[in-house]
């Protein structure tokens, strides 16, 4: 059986653990970020470690559920792995919801660090 | 009123630009990709601009029309700019899809200030609300689609 890519290995890795760490205790995502990550969460920015920590842990659900249904991983011009996730997610007792999440992810000190992270909810104007 | 972040200038004139050639001529996308570029179209991998735009144009539709609901940029560590695009995409009109795209664009170092296309990821999600053995399998072979099936509460 011939061995996946490494980019995708390192991508699959990463967005299991995220969404494992999300979904059972978001303070443990600290980790993954550094000061200069940046988040864009819905349209709105979050720059550094802190402040992206802060806006995770503020989210107001107290359940939260993934369901992956793709995710896609490409090598970047200076050793980055793009990793894009296409789902469906839960909170609380909402409806189940489509999210669309990409990550950019560097090495640092031998680390996988996510220095991009960019979330938004499948939500249109359907009905037309 | 305060100007917008460079990063957020360059996305938003790209991704226009993008949308606008890809629903009137897809063949002109050419010029956006390099020979480093990859294209990850439905799970599928294509390398080099040539790959790409052969993909590209043989997609077996010929009316598209893309309507753009949010879309994000952000720099990144080494000078590129990342874009993402989540929208609706009405094919033949025959049924609204939501799609997906996420560009990163590197800077083309050997024509100055034209930003290149390097990565790009497409996924769509049809959305079906009423699934129907008829035109579920028919649609997935014809757009060769991922499907997302929504669960409504209540049935």
């Amino acid at each position: 059986m011939a061995e996946k890519p490494v980019w995708e290995q390192i991508g699959t890795s990463f967005v299991q653990h995220y969404y494992l760490q999300f979904d059972t205790n978001r303070a443990n995502l600290a980790d993954i970020y550094t000061d200069s990550s940046c988040l864009t969460w819905e349209g709105q920015g979050f720059q550094g470690k802190a402040a992206i920590m802060g806006k995770l842990s503020s989210l107001p659900f107290k359940t939260i559920e993934h369901s992956i249904t793709a995710q896609d991983h490409q090598p970047t011009p200076d050793s980055c792995v793009l990793s894009m996730v296409v789902g469906q997610l839960k909170a609380d007792e909402d409806p189940v919801m489509g999210f669309h999440q990409m990550f950019l992810l560097k090495n640092i000190d031998n680390k996988w660090v996510c220095t991009n992270d960019v979330f938004r909810l499948a939500l249109h104007n359907f009905g037309q | 009123m305060g100007d917008k972040p460079i990063w957020e200038q360059i996305g938003s004139s790209f991704v226009q630009h993008y949308y606008q050639l890809f629903d009137t001529d897809r063949t002109q996308l050419g010029a956006i990709y390099i020979d480093a570029s990859c294209l990850t179209w439905e799970g599928q991998q294509f390398q080099g601009k040539a790959a790409i735009v052969e993909k590209l144009s043989s997609l077996p539709f010929t009316k598209i029309a893309h309507s753009i609901t949010a879309q994000d940029h952000q720099p990144t560590p080494d000078s590129c700019i990342l874009s993402m695009v989540v929208g609706q995409l009405k094919v033949r009109g025959l049924v609204d899809c939501q799609y997906w795209n996420m560009h990163n664009l590197l800077k083309n170092v050997s024509v100055q200030n034209c930003w290149s296309l390097y990565t790009h990821v497409e996924r769509a999600c049809i959305l079906i609300f009423e699934l129907n053995a008829d035109n579920f399998s028919g649609l997935t072979d014809m757009l060769g689609l991922y499907v997302s099936v929504w669960i409504t509460p209540g049935g």
